[in-house]
């Protein structure tokens, strides 16, 4: 039993999960606050411009970058990298969170999405 | 005096902002989850309160880890409108209440919780996804936003986060203006947003989560973070904010409305509350 009994992220396992501890926090801090900055749209022009001169001002890592140019969204997850930052580097982007859930998950967008329950109503693509 | 009428339950999503913003409400896959909100808005216009607490999290627009805020209280006249990483939302700013809000301050603190408290709050899809299902533009009724740390462990108990409720309707009850004030609280139901178990949803708990939050919330500030997130998805771990609404209003309520619709990512969840001290006007 954990000294904090009601706390997560010690306890018990959660599968397949990463629950954002202090210690994932404190490992991803220059990852999330380079993708934090990106809630600026200059910020945002800036990085798609140049994403390595983006990244450096941010003193990102050489394995920081290679996950973020790899769109590797599992990878920088477990690295410490907070899924509601890491969705605004994807915005950026481009990318939905519904594709970076289908990679996560090791899945095309389409088999993914027939795995909802919502999956048979129309929903209009625009 | 000041007095809760009520109080709204209901899951806050990127993607409902999405919908409403691409016009999807009357589309098949959307028209469930907006017709829903159609007799929560019937019911917030009827009774017309003059203010609405809304407790939320913020999704790192506000605020960020260099120092993140446990609890944060927006006491600003208003509140401006979060880019979140996409362009901001085309709404016009919240109404704030900055009366409210510092006697709100005083009295919290007073009874032990030590919110940060924010004289600019920036507001995000935590509140403004679901603010346009509820009421129409302009905003017509000023907002007291809570922000509760939901993201970056350790957060708060479920226990805390219901106590947080009654010390904001003791604050309420020591207000000196005769108000009418509702308070809400946003949280998406079962969802995980990451790792092979994302897109994980569980109607059951859903279920059984807002049958226990109307006639037995005890039972609910009893379980951990680690219950919630095994039953509903790490990300779920934000249903604790519900508990901070409910525990605002009277022991015993009375059901205004209720639904639930899980069509893709999360479960959506909403439920409306009427404290059982205000005499309503008829539904």
């Amino acid at each position: 039993m954990s000294r904090y009994p009601m706390e997560s992220g010690g306890n018990r396992a959660i599968s397949d999960s990463f629950v954002f501890t202090g210690e994932r926090s404190r490992k991803g801090y220059r990852l999330n606050k380079f993708a934090m900055s990106l809630t600026n749209p200059d910020h945002r022009e800036a990085f798609r411009a140049n994403e390595d001169a983006y990244m450096d001002r941010y003193h990102l890592s050489e394995e920081e970058k290679a996950m973020v140019r790899a769109r590797d969204w599992g990878a920088l997850i477990r690295y410490g990298g907070n899924i509601y930052i890491m969705v605004k580097v994807a915005g950026t982007l481009g990318i939905t969170l519904l594709q970076m859930g289908a990679q996560m998950r090791g899945q095309s967008l389409d088999a993914f999405m027939a795995t909802r329950p919502g999956a048979d109503a129309k929903v209009r693509k625009d | 005096m000041a007095k809760i009428i009520g109080g709204i339950g209901t899951s806050h999503a990127p993607s409902i902002a999405h919908a409403y913003d691409k016009n999807l409400g009357t589309d098949e896959a959307w028209k469930p989850l907006f017709d829903g909100y159609g007799p929560v808005k019937d019911w917030l216009k009827e009774t017309a309160p003059d203010l609405i607490i809304m407790i939320y999290n913020d999704h790192m627009n506000r605020f960020f880890f260099d120092a993140y805020p446990t609890l944060a209280l927006g006491v600003g006249e208003v509140h401006e409108i979060a880019d979140e990483g996409w362009g901001k939302r085309n709404f016009p700013a919240l109404q704030g209440d900055a009366e409210f809000g510092w006697h709100l301050a005083r009295s919290l603190v007073a009874d032990e919780f030590d919110p940060t408290i924010c004289q600019e709050i920036t507001i995000d899809h935590g509140i403004l996804s679901i603010l346009p299902l509820l009421c129409d533009t302009p905003w017509p009724v000023p907002i007291i936003p809570i922000a509760v740390n939901v993201i970056q462990h350790p957060v708060p108990t479920a226990r805390r986060c219901y106590k947080l409720g009654q010390a904001i309707r003791h604050a309420v009850e020591l207000y000196d203006h005769d108000i009418r004030i509702a308070i809400v609280g946003t949280g998406g139901m079962s969802h995980q947003l990451h790792g092979k178990r994302f897109g994980f949803m569980n109607e059951e708990w859903d279920n059984e989560f807002l049958d226990a939050l109307e006639t037995n919330p005890e039972k609910l500030t009893a379980l951990s973070h680690d219950d919630y997130m095994e039953r509903g998805g790490v990300e779920s771990v934000e249903m604790i904010m519900w508990l901070t609404m409910r525990g605002a209003l009277t022991d015993k309520v009375t059901r205004i409305h209720r639904h639930y619709y899980a069509p893709f990512l999360t479960g959506f969840g909403l439920i409306a509350l009427g404290c059982t001290d205000i005499a309503e006007p008829a539904q």
